[in-house]
């Protein structure tokens, strides 16, 4: 009984390590209007006021805005949304990293 | 220039829209733009409240009536079309503030001034079209329309911070102006925080416009 508890224990940990430890979301947000290097520092420069968010990067040929979160942070949709129309743009789609 | 060939450049500079470079910048965004063509040397300094509204200072001399104007700007984005891949925008922008003459015949007299105009644009990766137009009063001292039409084209296609560079060819039209129609082929160039622009027109009158933002 106490070697089974000790098992369960040790899984609980190893399952916490992997799974929550260091997690980290990336975001892909898919953007209208982002047909230069200006828009795109605009985009820059209201993301990176963030809390939760750790770095973006930003691929003009696609008109992606690639997120990476923080660990355990969140950024819900209505977020994102919002901040790309603060920084004068439209969202399209939004997909998150499998 | 004939008259036909007038009435057709003001038709087309009416259909379409120009922006020398856009009033409004993100939000807690300051612009420095110094333009000098063969009309005026002027610089606009102006901080973004919103991604809507700008407000700032001009300075602007009028070389052809010798004058200068000191003002008060508003810029303010009226709509903006964000498609998959292209963009649109229409402002509007008007100044205050007060214009004083350095020619002898108005006695270095003073007026209160300003001006009143929209600009356009649209954009891809690839072209670029815009529009501008101001109507600006200086009581006795001056009054003047000017409107101008923008045509670029890149000849690549740069990632997020590369140099970007586009072949451009500005038509200005001041009908009150000696050279009231003026066209002026210029390079654009701009990498980060800096925009250069630089062109001489047909007459061989030198542009030459750096923007800074931050």
């Amino acid at each position: 009984m106490q070697k089974s508890l000790i098992k369960i224990f040790i899984l609980i940990v190893l399952f916490n390590f992997f799974f929550s430890t260091g997690n980290t979301r990336v975001i892909y947000a898919y953007v209208n209007g982002l047909v230069c290097d200006f828009c795109a520092r605009s985009l820059e420069k209201t993301f990176e006021k963030e809390e939760s968010v750790k770095s973006i990067t930003i691929d003009l040929q696609l008109k992606v805005l690639t997120i990476v979160l923080k660990e355990d942070k969140i950024l819900e949709d209505s977020q994102i949304i919002k901040l790309v129309n603060d920084a004068g743009y439209d969202v399209k789609e939004i997909k998150y990293e499998k | 220039m004939n008259i036909p060939i007038k009435i057709f450049f003001s038709m087309l500079l009416f259909l379409f829209t120009e922006v020398t470079a856009r009033p409004v910048s993100y939000p807690g965004g300051w612009t420095v733009m110094l333009m000098n063509n063969n009309y005026k040397n002027s610089i606009h300094t102006h901080y973004s409240l919103s991604t809507n509204t700008s407000v700032g200072y001009k300075l602007e001399y009028i070389r052809e009536n010798e004058y200068s104007l000191n003002a008060l700007q508003i810029n303010r984005l009226l709509k903006r079309w964000n498609e998959p891949n292209s963009q649109a925008n229409l402002y509007i922008k008007a100044a205050i503030g007060n214009a004083n003459s350095h020619k002898e015949k108005f006695n270095k007299k003073s007026s209160l001034a300003g001006f009143f105009g929209f600009s356009a644009d649209w954009e891809n990766q690839r072209y670029f079209i815009s529009y501008d137009n101001r109507y600006n009063e200086a009581g006795d001292i001056d009054s003047f329309y000017q409107q101008s039409l923008r045509f670029g084209i890149a000849p690549y296609i740069g990632d997020y911070g590369d140099l970007h560079s586009w072949l451009m060819v500005k038509l200005e039209h001041i009908p009150e102006a000696h050279q009231n129609f003026s066209l002026t082929p210029h390079v654009r160039i701009f990498k980060g925080f800096h925009l250069l622009e630089f062109g001489a027109n047909l007459k061989g009158k030198a542009m030459l416009n750096y923007i800074f933002r931050y």
